[in-house]
């Protein structure tokens, strides 16, 4: 296959300006008006200066910028432990119907279609996860992870043992957002360190765990794709040692209708609704973090939760007994929780259970056409494999020549030079045949094809010391800086 | 039937011919044989959720939400609904933008990149601040980052965020959440007649204080009059100043830089979003001092091996993907899809179109508390002050009475006290003001 | 690879070296750690007047994909610091044992230079 992405030039020709792609909104039209205004002159400001274009000269930069962009319906989009998947089109109608454009101060008996869709989300989630009561409040993974300890800090607290327990521990391959919520929450994190097969060495947990573990924060399958199989053993030593286990919810695509944190002994676990249920990335967000816990935790959710009143037929907020409080400024992200909702509404238990057996049988099978050594397994829905000799970052560049995005690189650290892939269930053989052609071509390539890449694209290789020693981080620096 | 997948996942495109000629590739019989998962922890029942064809789906969803009722909003109290362009929808929604990933390649991304670039630009010109972040999840967040911040950047010791009485108090929890770890405490100030009381927070700062906040426009809709004297105090005594607001109100009231502002956060969903069940959009700015320890991604320019300019994230270092433990934050996800809205809107509205939508805001209400201050039974504004798009109204009769009765005439108002209704009016709903102040008088 | 080790100079195993002259102890990071990093960024160092103490964080080194604290070798008061990394980050991979130099000490304590590895030890660790 054949790939050129869009690139539109704008060439100075001695203009003042760099030599750029599409100009700026500020180098096409610039206006300053004149702050005119009912209010006293000294509570205003005195002009305005920006962008000032028609609507079909707006529709050309964005439609412009759009080409020079890519999506997951662009092409195969393998991101390790990112999960992109086809984000279905019916669940942005839905979204944007105007019985969702409510206002969050509204009466809960004049919007019982936005609560009778929370109450069903709440309960569709609880028999994904295994969990007793969910949380929809976080508006992303990492704030999902934050409540979950919130949370877990409450139970302790609640047990006369807050002070005592001061120490979250993390495996050494953990997702960087664990380590940074347990510092935000004002812990101690304990780095474990992972056995000789990627996974959780009972030992060094043995040793971290004791009575000044919170909480103890787990992905499984692990970022290495591989199921962490002494779960039993592990939620043993957590609870026996009075701590309570944290499922990071990143990697459930892996296991849906397979199994669930809940029957695994977790007490407390986050969904990451845009890598399980498909829904936009967004070039960076929204996403959203729903937060599940056990039967005894669930006095310490975020207020407001909803439930159902007068046997259903109605519904209501209400804040649980011993809430940790607010961890968003409203209800979070509402347009994201529906379109969660009405995904997991389409596929059910048949279209869920599928999802997770494709997305496994499509890691598998990329993996078994691929050159790169792959060190450890088995592993479920991604891989990581090795690019040896080859630097991962330069290989991931060589990858957009081919008209794929890369995966994930150089993490986990645990493999080197780490080629972190997830195809998820999307993918056709086809389409995993190409991306492991891509691979593979890439694999023989010489280190100076791999470093003058990526060709392609809108942009070559961009320069990451420039952009970092010479910041300019608006167009009022880059107007400074000419 | 087409064979595929009949009773599957609608979006995995495998036949069963495909499926069997990669189970051998793989070197299994079974997908089942994939999984390791020991048999004590597997799970082998139902989740019990039906499986739904789109058209039923999409009707299932629907179904739902049209148990909501059909009220004309006249709710702000920090979120605001401004007629959104029917051109945000379409270009956002391409799916170029909507279905990609953060921008960790920066050279198949340049144009989410560059939209983002200009957002934080738009912003850089609307705070007077230099540096601004390509986005937090909301106002609530972003004020908390703030305090975060200010702990971390001021030299000597201190503890205390010092916040107005009219601070919402959803923002408050969220602010004492985020920063019960780091060991600060959130204490009140007294205000007066609905703006900051200088003479109150004088007495109250002292060198202990790490962030000073205040919003204009306010939680109860006056602008305004003391920001100078905010800024000074909290100068005098090593604290940083932190100001809340939008993008539109940012079109006309004084600029944050010129006031001493260190900080600027907010929720600039006000513009690109229409009412989204409180889903907003984090405004996060600051001076370029702070620019490590900002919270978040930031966009920034740079140059390829073409020696084009082009935009790529910087400054990563900050982020917890790297700096783990030790990040400025823990944020990830972010907005950054709604930053491209709210980019889009802006560029739309242009300068003009800003200022006469942030006028619009003032007069507005300036004329709805007249008209309601007609009604019997009804004395607004309460606050001797300006007002931008909202204001507290006095009924004789209880709140909470008056705003029942308005729903049952098809208008939600806020009842903020006991005898205090708040009112917001935008260009979103003024169409619906003559009607609203008939409605009052038939209630009040 | 092979890096720069000069023997006018003593080394932490976390690739900090010391150089002194008369009393007063230049401090930086070696030719291997620059090229381990990448390139150099931005530098947080002390300011003068602070007090350093050996084997402890005395600042950061960042390049565009990692970030690195920086260890004392030994402890001192700070009376200098190199100024131009601020706008020059990059002198700490072009120079990294002249031009790049961090901060300059007064010794509190000479004999601490006994406890760190020569010019031939850090060779070999990092061979």
């Amino acid at each position: 296959m054949n790939y050129d992405q869009a690139r539109w030039t704008h060439d100075a020709n001695g203009e003042s300006t760099a030599d750029q792609y599409e100009p700026l909104l500020s180098e096409k039209n610039t206006e300053e008006v004149a702050v005119d205004s009912p209010l006293p002159d000294d509570l205003t400001r005195d002009s305005l200066e920006l962008p000032d274009l028609s609507e079909p000269e707006l529709a050309r930069h964005y439609t412009r910028l759009s080409q020079m962009n890519y999506g997951i319906d662009s092409g195969p989009y393998p991101l390790g432990s990112c999960t992109m998947k086809y984000n279905p089109k019916f669940t942005e109608d839905v979204a944007a119907l105007a019985d969702a454009a409510v206002h969050p101060d509204r009466s809960d008996r004049s919007v019982q279609g936005t609560l009778a869709l929370l109450d069903g989300l709440q309960d569709y989630l609880a028999r994904i996860g295994g969990m007793d009561a969910v949380s929809l409040q976080p508006p992303a993974g990492a704030a999902g992870e934050y409540t979950g300890i919130l949370v877990a800090k409450a139970f302790h607290e609640q047990n006369g043992e807050g002070e005592q327990r001061d120490e979250i521990i993390v495996p050494d391959s953990a997702h960087g957002t664990n380590f940074a919520s347990a510092a935000l929450a004002g812990y101690d994190v304990v780095e474990l360190p992972s056995g000789d097969d990627g996974r959780v060495d009972l030992e060094a947990l043995e040793a971290a765990a004791s009575d000044r573990t919170a909480l103890f924060m787990l992905t499984n399958p692990n970022t290495l794709g591989l199921f962490e199989r002494d779960i039993g053993e592990i939620a043993g030593i957590v609870h026996d040692a009075g701590g309570l286990l944290y499922y990071d919810g990143a990697n459930l695509n892996a296991l849906l209708g397979q199994a669930r944190p809940g029957d695994m002994g977790f007490d407390i676990m986050h969904y990451n609704v845009h890598k399980t249920f498909a829904t936009p990335h967004g070039g960076g967000g929204p996403g959203a973090g729903p937060v599940g816990v056990t039967e005894r935790l669930a006095e310490f959710l975020p207020a407001p939760r909803v439930r159902e009143r007068d046997g259903g037929k109605e519904f209501e907020l209400f804040d649980p007994e011993n809430t940790v409080g607010k961890v968003h400024g409203f209800e979070g992200n509402w347009l994201v929780l529906v379109k969660t909702y009405a995904y997991i509404a389409r596929l059910g238990d048949e279209g869920l259970r599928d999802a997770s057996a494709k997305a496994v049988l499509n890691a598998n099978y990329l993996a078994s056409q691929i050159d790169y050594d792959i060190p450890f397994g088995p592993f479920h829905h991604e891989f990581v494999a090795s690019a040896g000799d080859q630097d991962a970052a330069d290989v991931a560049k060589r990858m957009l020549d081919y008209g794929v995005h890369p995966p994930t690189t150089k993490w986990p650290e645990i493999v080197p030079e780490a080629l972190m892939t997830e195809p998820t269930e999307i993918e056709g053989k086809e389409t995993l045949d190409q991306l492991a052609d891509a691979f593979n071509s890439v694999a023989s390539e010489d280190d100076e094809t791999l470093e003058s890449a990526p060709n392609r694209t809108t942009a070559r290789r961009i320069d990451q010391t420039s952009a970092a020693r010479n910041l300019r981080l608006s167009w009022h620096a880059l107007e400074e800086e000419e | 039937m087409s064979g595929r997948n009949e009773r599957g996942s609608p979006y995995a495109p495998h036949t069963a011919a495909e499926t069997d000629a990669m189970l051998s590739a793989v070197g299994v019989e079974g997908v089942g044989d994939l999984f390791d998962i020991p048999e004590q922890v597997a799970f082998d029942g139902e989740f019990g959720i039906e499986s739904r064809s789109e058209r039923e789906a999409e009707r299932h969803v629907a179904g739902l939400l049209a148990r909501n009722d059909d009220l004309t909003e006249f709710l702000g109290r920090g979120h605001y609904e401004h007629y959104v362009p029917s051109l945000v929808d379409h270009i956002s929604a391409r799916s170029e933008f909507l279905t990609s990933y953060t921008q960790y390649q920066p050279e198949i991304t340049q144009g989410f990149l560059q939209a983002l670039f200009e957002y934080q630009s738009m912003l850089v010109e609307l705070t007077g601040l230099e540096i601004v972040n390509a986005s937090m999840y909301d106002h609530a967040t972003a004020l908390a980052e703030a305090a975060l911040l200010a702990a971390r950047v001021r030299q000597t010791s201190g503890d205390r965020v010092l916040v107005p009485e009219y601070l919402l108090d959803a923002r408050r929890d969220v602010l004492e959440n985020y920063t019960d770890g780091a060991g600060l405490s959130v204490e009140t100030y007294a205000t007066d007649d609905g703006n900051v009381d200088p003479d109150a927070l004088a007495e109250t700062i002292d060198d202990d204080a790490v962030l000073v906040y205040a919003e204009n426009p306010t939680a109860l809709g006056t602008v305004e009059e003391n920001l100078d004297a905010v800024g000074r105090l909290a100068d005098n005594h090593d604290a940083l100043f932190c100001l809340g607001s939008d993008p539109v109100a940012l079109s006309v009231l004084q600029e944050p830089e010129s006031v001493g502002a260190d900080v600027v956060v907010g929720d600039a969903a006000a513009l690109g979003l229409p009412t989204a069940y409180g889903m907003g959009l984090g405004l996060f700015a600051c001076r370029d001092d702070f620019v490590r320890q900002v919270p978040g991604r930031l966009v920034g320019a740079s140059e390829d091996d073409a020696d084009r300019r082009a935009y790529t994230l910087t400054l990563q270092t900050r982020e917890q993907h790297i700096r783990r433990e030790r990040a400025t934050s823990n944020i990830c996800t972010n907005q950054a899809w709604v930053a491209l809205r709210t980019a889009i809107h802006a560029a739309y509205l242009g300068p003009g179109g800003l200022v006469d939508l942030a006028n619009d805001c003032v007069t507005l209400a300036a004329d709805l508390a007249d008209r309601l201050d007609a009604v019997k039974g009804v004395q607004a504004p309460v606050h001797d002050r300006h007002h931008f798009r909202e204001f507290v109204a006095h009924t004789d009769q209880p709140a909470v009475a008056i705003a029942e009765d308005l729903e049952a005439e098809g208008f939600a108002v806020h009842a903020v006290g006991e005898h205090h209704v708040q009112v917001c009016i935008t260009d979103a709903n003024e169409h619906a003001a003559d009607a609203l102040v008939a409605a009052f008088e038939e209630v009040a | 690879m092979s890096f720069d080790v000069p023997d006018d100079r003593k080394y932490l195993e976390s690739h900090e070296w010391v150089a002194v002259t008369d009393g007063t102890a230049k401090l930086g990071i070696t030719d291997f750690a620059q090229d381990e990093l990448g390139d150099v960024v931005f530098v947080e160092l002390p300011g003068e007047g602070d007090d350093l103490t050996a084997g402890e964080e005395f600042g950061v080194v960042e390049s565009i994909k990692a970030v690195s604290d920086l260890y004392s070798p030994v402890s001192g008061t700070v009376v200098g610091v190199n100024d131009a990394l601020a706008d020059q980050p990059e002198l700490v991979n072009e120079d990294p044992f002249g031009d790049g130099w961090m901060v300059e000490l007064e010794l509190d304590d000479e004999g601490e230079l006994d406890d760190l590895l020569s010019a031939d030890e850090y060779g070999d660790q990092i061979a």
